[in-house]
């Protein structure tokens, strides 16, 4: 046994998928002691906050100031202008300011913002610029005028009282705000969803769950599959062809259709986590059952099953302690495809909304679906389903790993 | 920049999804990827016009355009999205289950492509326009209302439009029992052709006084007109039976408007504007809509649309779309909406969430009224509204819509009160606590006479911001104690459970802005008629009874005196926020609207000050935006 183990994790690919995977489990068991949020809080107000840090705009406002040599409010218009900006006012002063080309210098930034405001007219109708040009072109406006602002902002509070405004304080161009003096902020590494949760937190709270829908599907379907593919494999006869016929007829209805038929059946309110792992568990085993047959029929006319056969050995007793072992380490490859494949169905029942419900748990295949019924795909939200993506790729691809190098151990015609 | 970025994604997520199958190949012959959104990159999926030389006229068209599949030339076609989703199956607006949007859709602000109503509803000025009728006119005690039609009417083979083709039209209705036929009846004793040119609507009177009078001046916006040459050809060909001329499909039809259909299947719907309309006359509009063609490509959903007006194969797209502002902060796309900033659209509607009176828990009010307390409908309309609806705070609760015109019936200060703070879950658990209804058996879920409060919130599935509203609504159930789960069956269980009264709670949409505003919304939330019938698609859908609403509502149709309605309606109001029965999730407009300038432009848009509305160039008076599309370049 202990030198199994040991020329299990000699296999390089097994290594390789193993260390993701307990990563991945890591991961799992440490970010919620540092990150106590609920996984599920709709904590931005709006769809697909980009990733970032958000700091409260009232504390930094009113923190302490550190005055740089740096005036923000100069450099501003040279962030502003990038290529597209300036082509974009070049376009409107020839086409609709009747600039000739020859006036237009588009490496002096500067002299375009005077020409610009010089000739630019937000009243402006002509042929071909359409509403959503000339709104466009007010917001670039728009936007030139703040760059230029070099005044001091002033804050003020409102009496109230009198209605009056009172001044608090003045901002220049030259102070700054050092996050760490302040405290109201919140970091979303991957950003929000469409209901304003944060989708790492949500991510590795859906992990867990689909881990855990994984392991019980993968484990009741292997339990079904070995207990029915021992039995037709080794009694044989007419259990076996019933067995058969049970295995077949499932292996040819595809799975998946059976798994949506009977989470249909059974409605969003009793669909909890368990339920789905379970519904999962029990449309999965017919290929389990078929292997575990064939494997059993090759060992049953072996000597040692012989001689316990006339040592008056109980049946449940010739199969767990004379086939069993010999097929152990097949049965544990098994499992993890079954889980594997138990977590890939999952995100499958989700993206169709056949999933457990949104409100109660977060799963990596609801967090697909809402990213795209909320079509993040379509307006560039990538955080919103990417990381999904990769940590579903991950899980998989890990449990493959470990299996093809168990496979190489233990199989004979693949050990070099 | 970013289209790299894009495509970097897609190819890693392809690389990572096919390397983790590759590894597991070996065994497991299943397993399938989970479908990819990130890869997609949707092809054109519409041939833009070839520069084939125009189609001629409309004589010989239908072989023609089947032999090209319909593709007409792109700068004399308006494209539309997210108004058909599956190939029509008929033209009758007699029909009692026509799927045909783009051909015939019957409401407050009527569809007016092909077939026409007697007047346009303009929801800007809450004015109606004349379309077949010129002007109208109610007799001193309102129980006669005649109509003048416009003599340059006329029909699509030529004919005029006469006074005898609206009795008709209304008779068919009442013989064949049609759906129209069985809601005026009730309101309209008859319509009587006085002379050719002039149309007399009775009103059913009860007690010297008409029954609803704005009922029967919302048949003038309401109703198409059809010709009775045409009817009574339709009714000889099925032998007068009721069921198989409402089922006619009526392809050969004979209608007044500025466009015929020119093909039909299961990819696109495509209307070709009929040269000899009579609205060219210096009386109507004086001169045809712009566009040559109207088509609509049946996608598959909405990203479908949504990518194919990115794209600029459609122009008018009426869809919800998640941060539609970054089609131009960010991506710079020739798209605009009615208004440049939040909420986007024209709101018109209230999606409203509708609790079952009958059932036990719901019936009391305490109940409703925590679930509506604790609701984040802030968060909803940031959210699962993508921001496209003013908040409640923006514009309280009330009976009426969103519009001025609606608000100005409404006393707010005398329903301040009544308001309640947004997800205010404190108050929801104190009110349930007060009234008695408590956990008993600490399971965390509240009891009421010994049964658990647990409740399905349901709306058809696919409708995403509903759903996301119903995902919230859930969470709110969550915090105070009732056990609320989201149910999204296919649309048509869907229909089944909210029209039979068989749902616990229920979402659906308030009427929109027309000449019965906000008498058609008061309907909407509390008529017991409508609880009575037997397949009630009109309103008060959880089966609310309560007399004294019901008095107010007889009394509304009949009263004129401003101040007398604005009490009304105030007091519908109060009894619609203490009892709550219903209550309206968000804003939102009547119709999506937004544009893609690339090849027409020249939309209706807020700052436009043509007071046209944003009802896709279509419905009631918004269609006068056909006549004022211009080319792009």
């Amino acid at each position: 046994m202990k030198n199994t183990i040991k020329q299990v994790f000699h296999s390089g690919k097994f290594l390789v998928g193993f260390f993701i995977f307990i990563l991945i489990l890591i991961i799992c068991f440490v970010y919620p002691l540092v990150v106590t949020h609920d996984p599920l809080e709709m904590v931005g107000s709006g769809n697909f906050y980009k990733p970032g840090t958000y700091v409260s705009q009232q504390e930094a406002v009113l923190d302490p100031f550190y005055t740089l040599n740096i005036d923000a409010s100069e450099g501003k218009l040279s962030l502003l202008l990038g290529e597209e900006e300036i082509e974009k006012m070049k376009e409107y002063l020839v086409k609709y300011a009747e600039v000739a080309e020859s006036e237009i210098d588009t490496s002096d930034p500067e002299a375009m913002v005077e020409l610009w405001q010089e000739r630019y007219d937000p009243e402006l109708k002509a042929k071909g610029l359409t509403s959503a040009k000339r709104k466009s072109y007010r917001r670039l406006d728009g936007e030139i005028k703040d760059a230029q602002k070099s005044a001091d902002l002033i804050i003020a509070e409102k009496d109230s009282e009198t209605g009056e405004l009172e001044e608090v304080k003045k901002i220049k161009g030259t102070s700054f705000v050092n996050t760490k003096d302040i405290l109201n902020k919140r970091t979303f590494l991957l950003g929000t969803d469409n209901f304003g949760r944060d989708v790492l937190t949500e991510l590795v709270a859906a992990t867990v769950v689909s881990l855990r829908i994984g392991l019980v599907a993968g484990i009741i379907a292997t339990v079904i599959g070995l207990l029915l593919g021992l039995l037709a494999g080794y009694v044989g006869g007419l259990v076996d062809n019933i067995i058969l016929f049970l295995t077949n007829l499932f292996t040819v209805i595809p799975s998946f259709i059976i798994l949506i038929l009977i989470s249909y059946s059974v409605g969003t309110s009793a669909r909890g986590v368990m339920m789905v792992a379970v519904i999962i568990g029990l449309t999965s085993w017919p290929w389990t059952t078929r292997a575990v047959r064939s494997q059993v029929i090759s060992l049953r006319n072996r000597d040692h099953v012989n001689l316990s056969k006339l040592s008056g050995h109980s049946l449940a007793r010739i199969i767990f302690t004379d086939i069993l072992p010999y097929i152990a380490s097949y049965v544990v490859m098994a499992m993890i495809l079954q889980i594997s494949s138990g977590i890939l169905a999952e995100a499958q029942l989700s993206m169709i909304g056949l999933g457990p419900a949104t409100t109660r748990t977060a799963t990596l295949g609801l967090m697909m679906n809402w990213a795209m019924q909320y079509a993040a795909h379509l307006n560039g939200s990538w955080w919103a389903y990417f990381p999904v993506v990769i940590v579903i790729a991950l899980i998989s691809f890990s449990l493959n790993l470990m299996n093809t190098g168990l496979d190489q151990v233990f199989n004979p015609q693949l050990r070099d | 920049m970013k289209n790299m970025f894009r495509k970097a994604l897609a190819l890693l997520c392809v690389g990572s999804m096919s390397a983790a199958l590759l590894a597991g190949c070996g065994e497991s012959a299943e397993a399938p990827a989970p479908a990819e959104p990130a890869v997609e990159e949707p092809a054109a999926e519409e041939p833009a016009a070839e520069p084939e030389v125009e189609e001629p006229a409309a004589e010989e068209p239908a072989e023609e355009a089947a032999a090209d599949e319909g593709s007409t030339p792109r700068e004399e076609t308006l494209y539309f999205a997210g108004q058909q989703w599956g190939s029509i199956n008929d033209w009758n607006p007699m029909s009692p289950n026509s799927n045909n949007a783009m051909g015939q859709t019957q409401k407050d602000t009527a569809r007016t492509l092909v077939w026409e109503t007697l007047f346009m509803y303009n929801s800007m000025d809450g004015k109606l326009y004349g379309l077949l009728g010129k002007e109208y006119s109610w007799d001193a005690g309102q129980t006669k209302l005649t109509v003048k039609m416009n003599p340059d009417a006329h029909w699509s083979d030529g004919t005029p439009v006469t006074a005898e083709d609206v009795a008709y039209t209304y008779d068919t209705h009442v013989k064949y029992e049609s759906s129209t036929g069985a809601d005026y009846s009730t309101y309209i004793d008859s319509i009587k052709a006085v002379d050719d040119a002039t149309v007399e609507i009775a009103a059913k009177l009860e007690g010297g006084k008409a029954v609803n009078p704005l009922k029967v001046v919302a048949y003038l916006t309401n109703i198409y007109v059809m010709p009775k040459a045409y009817l009574e050809t339709v009714e000889e060909r099925n032998g007068g039976d009721a069921d198989k001329v409402k089922q006619d499909t009526m392809e050969d039809l004979v209608a007044s408007g500025p466009y015929m259909p020119y093909l039909d299947n299961d990819q696109k719907v495509i209307l070709i504007r009929d040269d000899n309309y009579w609205g060219q006359a210096a009386s109507m509009w004086g001169k045809l809509p712009v566009p040559k063609y109207i088509a609509h490509t049946i996608y598959k959903d909405n990203a479908a649309g949504q990518v194919a007006l990115q794209q600029g194969e459609v122009d008018v797209c009426q869809q919800f779309i998640t941060d539609i502002q970054k089609m131009w902060l960010e991506e710079d796309l020739p798209i605009s909406t009615w208004y440049d900033e939040a909420p986007y659209g024209m709101t018109a509607v209230m999606p409203s969430m509708f609790f079952n009176c009958e059932k036990p828990g719901l019936d009391q009010k305490e109940v409703r009224k925590a679930i509506a307390m604790a609701t984040d409908f802030e968060q909803i309309i940031a959210s699962a509204m993508s921001g496209q609806s003013q908040t409640f705070d923006d514009l309280p609760r009330c009976i009426a819509g969103p519009s001025e015109a609606d608000r100005a019936y409404i006393d707010f200060d005398a329903l301040k009160d009544l308001q309640w703070k947004n997800a205010d879950i404190e108050g929801a658990n104190k009110l349930l606590d007060d009234a008695g209804i408590v956990d008993t058996d600490n399971d965390g879920i509240r009891e009421y006479n010994g049964t658990k409060l647990s409740f399905k919130a349901e709306c058809p599935t696919g409708w995403t911001d509903w759903n996301a509203s119903m995902e919230i609504v859930a969470a709110a159930g969550k915090e105070i104690g009732i056990d609320i789960s989201t149910y999204f069956p296919e649309a048509n269980s869907f229909y089944d459970d909210m029209t039979t009264c068989n749902f616990d709670i229920c979402m659906w949409s308030c009427p929109g802005a027309g000449p019965m505003s906000p008498y058609s919304k008061a309907m909407f939330y509390f008529s017991e008629e409508y609880a009575k019938l037997a397949s009630n698609w009109s309103g008060n859908f959880g089966h609310y009874m309560n007399d004294d609403a019901e008095k107010i509502l007889e009394q509304i149709p009949l009263e004129t005196d401003e101040n007398k309605l604005k009490e009304y309606y105030t007091e519908l109001s109060k009894i619609w926020l203490d009892e709550v029965p219903s209550c309206a999730l968000m804003y939102r407009p009547e119709q999506f609207f937004a544009v893609n300038e690339t090849v027409w432009t020249n939309f209706p848009a807020a700052d436009a000050g043509n007071n046209i509305p944003p009802l896709m160039c279509t419905d009631g008076y918004g269609i006068a935006a056909l006549y004022e599309l211009e080319l792009a370049e």
